[in-house]
């Protein structure tokens, strides 16, 4: 037997230990979907069956390959994609348009989204207010709902929360897997410090200004979600600067790339977000030993997390969003998922990749699951009746 | 000192500040000094902020308040302070001359200029520019000065207001306890870049309706 053959049989599971790993994932999705009650509407039966099979067998594949980033990829778009289609459907049911009025602001309409957590901290330090025109509790995506997201998100999985959780991640993901070869291999490295500049600015202008400029000014992912009316010159221009954004940051730099550049090179959550590894128990290792220099683990991060100076220290960057592309890459399996505090030797890393993967996967699993039915409810109605209202 | 333009600036120190940080910090870590030369560059930028003040005071009085009355012209003195500070901003931000060009480059003798001149005129012109900005603590003590009796009452009012105001930014110059993070010093002129851009638009957009106006 070749060592690639003696290799993928030692990664597997068993069938019938991949079984009972995957019996609580499967308990907790059929209690979450159905939410103790089988749909009886065909469309929303069929959905739901769909949603469980698909994103269980997702987890089962996880299991017993012990290969994660394709299998999480595949879900990771999957949820992108059905995030747009459920929101803007939603929107244009509610609204009419994807265009948020100033009448829907002024009413507190505008979901708020995890984006604008850095931008509130300090005008709620220094006016108690929230600079959103969202809802504290109650509604869809209400401000006090995605603040408990994120702050459970980021204590299980740190940045985690950027390749397991974010409902745009996604879409960058995704136009990075286009073409099997990076068409541009060099990019100035500094350019990974701008996420942290556009944080510092945006956290500050918002103070200044106690408006979320972000998501006024820059947010390439209002390009498919929502927007504000064009009513004037500034949301004109606002809105030729989100959409360019869009255009370059999430659709052609990622495929050509092959790099996820709107998180890595721009997002200021995801600046804020790398923050969070510090106290998150979870991280990517490196073993020296094991590590022959190839670099392929370098080659293909897709957030420029790994260089030769975080190889030499046996750890990914403080920007590594856990996805496991680098650890499956690995021909010398040199690069593990860890718990801090543990033990770098002793084969225990199968375990660790288990216990990192059940709350990564049950957070992406909990996102996806409703909007992948709601996706699949809404394409159904649109064969059957030619709109998806 | 007139009392109630101090206590005026120093109720309205919190928005002061956070009007004036979105330059100040970024370049104070751009530059990524220690402690002491930052305490030089807040006082520069300071410096910059009362000179905005004190001529606001001058003007207000010597054109009978007219200035900003008329508010095309208001339009038009800030829109070009703020489209010249961007531009200072934003050659800080993305162009300023690396160390080692100072004496070996092809075009060393512009980089030579940038290196020598943006240390000395960019906190001083920033200063002047965030002073400008019709801030509420700004037309609050606007209000106040144009209250006062004679020119120096007014300057003296709008002086008190700056001192006020100046207190918080005792704590400006401890952003040089993070000089030792180097990565600090590009995120900072980085992010000094970025707001010249958003001072650029403002001023451009001041400038257009001013013009407009005329």
């Amino acid at each position: 037997m070749n060592k690639k053959i003696a290799d993928k049989v030692d990664a597997q599971t068993g069938m019938g230990k991949t079984i009972l790993l995957c019996l609580p994932m499967m308990l907790i999705t059929l209690m979450m979907y159905s939410r103790g009650q089988l749909p009886t509407e065909p469309a929303r039966l069929f959905a739901f069956v769909v949603a469980f099979v698909f994103i269980n067998g997702i987890f089962f594949l996880m299991i017993r390959t012990g290969k994660t980033d394709r299998l999480r990829s595949i879900l990771f778009v999957t949820y992108a994609v059905c995030f747009i289609i459920s929101f803007i459907s939603h929107l244009i049911e509610a609204r009419g348009s994807m265009a948020v009025s100033q009448a829907n602001m002024i009413e507190g309409l505008t979901p708020f989204c995890h984006i604008v957590i850095p931008m509130t901290i300090i005008p709620a330090a220094l006016t108690k207010t929230i600079i959103f025109p969202g809802t504290i509790i109650g509604g869809f995506a209400s401000i006090a709902s995605m603040f408990a997201l994120w702050i459970g998100a980021s204590l299980a999985l740190g940045r985690g929360f950027c390749s397991w959780v974010c409902f745009f991640g996604g879409l960058d993901e995704g136009f990075s897997r286009i073409f099997k070869k990076a068409r541009i291999k060099n990019i100035n490295l500094k350019f990974t410090y701008l996420p942290y500049a556009v944080l510092l600015v945006v956290v500050l202008a918002a103070a200044m200004t106690l408006s979320p400029v972000y998501c006024e000014w820059l947010c390439p992912f209002k390009t498919v979600t929502e927007f504000a009316e064009i009513t004037s010159v500034k949301i004109l221009i606002q809105t030729i600067i989100f959409v360019s954004l869009f255009i370059v940051l999430v659709m052609v730099l990622p495929a050509l790339t092959k790099r996820r550049t709107q998180c890595s090179l721009f997002c200021p959550f995801g600046a804020f977000q790398s923050l969070t590894n510090k106290i998150n128990v979870f991280d990517v290792r490196v073993d020296p030993d094991r590590c022959i220099k190839c670099k392929k683990c370098i080659s293909t991060c897709p957030t420029f997390s790994i260089n030769e100076e975080t190889i030499a220290r046996g750890k990914t960057g403080m920007t590594c969003m856990k996805c496991g592309k680098c650890i499956d890459a690995c021909t010398q399996k040199a690069l593990f998922y860890h718990i801090k505090g543990t033990p770098l030797t002793g084969g225990r890393f199968e375990i660790y990749r288990r216990l990192f993967l059940y709350p990564a996967f049950l957070f992406l699993a909990t996102m996806s699951g409703g909007f992948v039915q709601d996706a699949l409810v809404k394409t159904i109605k649109l064969i059957a009746t030619g709109s998806m209202i | 000192m007139k009392l109630d333009g101090f206590i005026l600036g120093l109720s309205n120190g919190a928005a002061c500040i956070a009007t004036c940080a979105p330059v100040l910090i970024p370049y104070l870590l751009g530059e990524g000094k220690g402690i002491i030369r930052n305490c030089l560059l807040t006082v520069q930028f300071l410096l910059g902020r009362l000179l905005g003040y004190l001529l606001f005071a001058v003007l207000a009085w010597t054109i009978s308040r007219s200035i900003l009355q008329d508010t095309s012209r208001h339009d038009l003195i800030i829109g070009a302070a703020y489209v010249l500070f961007s531009v200072l901003l934003i050659i800080y931000g993305f162009f300023k001359a690396s160390p080692s060009c100072k004496t070996g480059c092809a075009d060393g003798g512009y980089h030579k200029l940038m290196a020598s001149l943006l240390p000395m005129s960019l906190p001083v012109v920033a200063g002047f520019a965030t002073g400008l900005s019709f801030c509420p603590p700004f037309l609050l003590a606007f209000t106040g000065a144009t209250e006062q009796t004679s020119l120096l009452a007014g300057m003296l009012f709008f002086f008190s207001f700056f001192l006020g105001t100046s207190l918080l930014f005792v704590l400006a110059p401890f952003v040089g306890l993070f000089s030792r993070f180097s990565v600090l010093k590009i995120i900072g002129k980085m992010a000094a870049g970025l707001m010249g851009l958003y001072y650029l638009y403002s001023g451009i957009i001041l400038l257009l309706g001013g013009l407009k106006r005329i």
